[in-house]
């Protein structure tokens, strides 16, 4: 940890005085104990304000996205920014080699007030970047057998889900889709959210009514997984940046699961080929619907 | 007087046959918060969540300021005339364990909707009816600032009644502090005690009860806040902290003092529904106007002007600040961009040299004014 906080300063200093980036996007301390905030330094001098520790919860990958125009800039990534990052260059929504990326190997990130290893790393299939100009740090063999779980964690709530009852179903979702308050931070965070107007904003379609019941919640959330369904590069930055805790991950590896099962999809993110399931035709596709 | 802790419950179920009873509430299976409906909640749930709970994670505010407000309905009947029927949706409340966040809060409402030549009746409707049962805090979170913010968090004195929890965990001492509260304790009497008062002929005279009392950890400097933002409306800074924002609705929908909304309608057939709901100076659509300008296009527009309405412009137009300190942005702003890093900022900005507060280089200024959106905002 601490020898990749020091490569990741030492690197960023140097990237910056070289010019090679004009910008580069880590980590910084936060006011409290174990907390950490996006970080964007454009001097070499700040490189020391760079952290790096358990605690660097936020995924970063979107800021490649909203800091284009900077020049190059160079980005912190450990394998879910990475995936974000191929997910938004098989997009065409950033370019390249307008980025430097650091890569970092994860160890599996904690929640501050807690302390737990936050859900999303717990099933976490990718935690070695996956795409990098250069990795700081060994590609630890073997070293995250403990934190990684198989396949089977990755869709063990979908199969909680799946196994309720269709009314217990509709209760627990109902549940979380009244928690809502539509801050709209889970497609804000989303790196397959890029589109230019999102259909909540389309204000004279009216695809979204503005009031907050349950209804127009579940609306929102229903679509939204419709939209990043075969794209979602699963990297849980949505649930984690939910004010209100909703299940996310459940509705978006719900999607995946049955794309895996239709299209034999595999994961998203991993190139930045655009392969997606729903973005191509193939004649062994099911037509079931046909 | 005293609340016995064992004659809580029996209170609130009396309170509830009169009015709708609110009491802070932990929401299953999350650890999110909010003021919940009594009978709603869990009986056990509640007295655990209520009296150890800090600040709630959604503040009281949808009380008088629902997330949406049905306004009026309206249509056009089968002779074709167009009706409008308004919608009036008060009812007699009582929300208990408001903390002095949450109360100050109200005031700050107050004077949005009830002063200054406006009086809002939606608002007036449920603030007329609504009474208020402060609580002092028993337990202060990491992120709670609010006696830097010039409030004391074991008493909110605009509140009707203010309860405070005894040290020996028996009950609270209740204090009525306005007319409302006066005349409200009248349906409390047969479930309080005198102080001092003997329980049974044969027990001691109880003690003058030892009240618990809290401070915040979290200290910030925001002495003449209002002055120094005065002088930084075109400094470097704004452009440099929006970068990390990412202009979601969470800081302003969990401040128990925003109030920004729309106005939009719901239209079936020949009938619709107007309201009003929360939204957010955090959204570049809440300042978009026809034919697409927008004066806060981009992102550090709309950050800056969060802060100064909450540090800066509130405070010129009522005279108090509209951060009341409860912590709750800071808690949940999903890229930690936290208020009280910003005051103490500005606090040191203004300390190093005052003439760099009055620095206003160009590019920052016409960035911001010249709304150029970052990405996709
Ligand atoms: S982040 Fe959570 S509360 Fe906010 S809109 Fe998304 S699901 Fe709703
Ligand atoms: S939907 Fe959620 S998990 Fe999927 S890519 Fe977007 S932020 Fe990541
Ligand atoms: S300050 Fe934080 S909570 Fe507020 S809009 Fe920005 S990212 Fe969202
Ligand atoms: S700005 Fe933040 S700390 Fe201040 S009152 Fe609003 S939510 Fe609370």
């Amino acid at each position: 940890m601490t020898d990749i906080e020091e490569k990741l300063r030492e690197r960023a200093r140097q990237l910056l005085e070289s010019e090679e980036v004009t910008e580069v996007i880590a980590w910084g301390a936060g006011r409290f104990v174990n907390q950490t905030t996006p970080l964007f330094i454009s001097e070499p001098a700040q490189a020391d304000e760079i952290v790096f520790n358990d605690y660097c919860i936020n995924i970063l990958a979107k800021y490649a996205f909203t800091e284009q125009g900077a020049g190059r800039v160079a980005v912190a990534v450990r394998g879910c920014e990475a995936r974000g990052i191929n997910r938004m260059l098989a997009d065409n929504q950033i370019k390249r080699e307008q980025l430097f990326l650091l890569g970092i190997p994860c160890g599996g990130m904690k929640e501050r007030l807690s302390g737990e290893t936050l859900d999303r790393c717990k099933s976490c299939t990718h935690p070695n970047p996956v795409v990098y100009d250069e990795m700081l740090g060994e590609e630890p063999e073997g070293a995250f057998e403990t934190i990684v779980a198989s396949q089977t964690a990755r869709f063990a709530e979908v199969e909680a889900v799946e196994a309720m009852r269709r009314e217990q179903r509709r209760e627990h979702f109902d549940e979380a889709f009244s928690r809502c308050i539509r801050c709209y931070a889970c497609r804000e965070v989303c790196p397959v959210c890029t589109c230019r107007e999102c259909f909540v904003d389309q204000q004279r379609a009216g695809w979204q009514g503005k009031q907050n019941n349950l209804n127009e919640n579940r609306f929102y959330n229903l679509t939204r997984v419709f939209h990043i369904a075969d794209r979602c590069v699963e990297c849980g930055e949505c649930a984690r940046a939910c004010p209100m805790e909703l299940p996310l991950m459940e509705v978006n590896r719900k999607m995946i699961k049955d794309l895996n099962t239709l299209f034999a999809a595999g994961e998203e993110g991993l190139t930045s080929e655009l392969d997606n399931a729903l973005g191509r035709y193939d004649t062994g596709d099911v037509e079931e619907f046909m | 007087m005293l609340l016995k802790r064992e004659h809580l419950d029996e209170l609130l179920n009396s309170l509830s046959k009169r009015a709708r009873v609110y009491l802070p509430a932990r929401r299953d299976d999350t650890t999110t918060s909010c003021f919940a409906l009594y009978q709603q909640v869990g009986r056990q749930a509640f007295i655990d969540a209520s009296l150890s709970l800090v600040n709630t994670t959604m503040p009281p505010k949808d009380l008088l300021f629902p997330q949406t407000q049905k306004m009026y309905r309206y249509g056009v009947d089968a002779e074709g005339s167009a009706w409008i029927d308004p919608i009036h949706d008060a009812d007699a409340v009582v929300v208990f364990g408001l903390r002095s966040c949450d109360m100050r809060s109200i005031e700050c409402m107050d004077d949005v909707f009830l002063t200054k030549g406006y009086d809002d009746e939606f608002y007036g409707a449920r603030r007329a009816l609504l009474t208020t049962v402060a609580i002092g805090c028993t337990e202060v979170a990491e992120t709670c600032f609010c006696d830097s913010m010039g409030l004391d968090p074991n008493t909110a004195p605009a509140a009707d009644i203010q309860l405070n929890a005894l040290t020996d965990g028996s009950g609270w001492l209740v204090n009525a502090q306005t007319e409302r509260g006066r005349a409200a304790l009248a349906n409390w009497q047969e479930y309080l005690q005198q102080e001092g008062e003997k329980r049974e002929p044969s027990s001691p005279l109880e003690p003058a009860p030892s009240l618990v009392r809290s401070a915040c950890t979290l200290k910030v400097n925001a002495e003449g806040i209002k002055e120094k933002l005065d002088e930084l409306y075109e400094h470097p800074l704004w452009d440099e902290i929006a970068k990390k924002c990412i202009t979601c609705g969470t800081c302003t929908f969990v401040c128990p003092t925003c109030h920004c909304f729309d106005i939009s309608q719901e239209n079936r057939m020949k009938e619709g529904e107007r309201f009003r709901c929360w939204d957010s100076c955090m959204f570049s659509a809440y300042t978009e106007m026809a034919g697409h300008h927008n004066p806060r296009a981009s992102r550090a527009a709309r950050v800056r002007q969060r802060f100064m309405h909450k540090l800066c412009f509130f405070e010129e137009r009522y005279g108090k600040s509209l951060c009341v300190g409860c912590g709750r942005c800071v808690e949940k702003c999903p890229v930690a961009l936290d208020i009280t890093v910003l005051i103490d900022r500005i606090a040191a900005l203004s300390a190093a040299s005052p003439a760099a507060l009055a620095a206003s280089p160009a590019p920052s200024s016409a960035a911001i004014e010249g709304g150029v959106a970052h990405g996709a905002n």
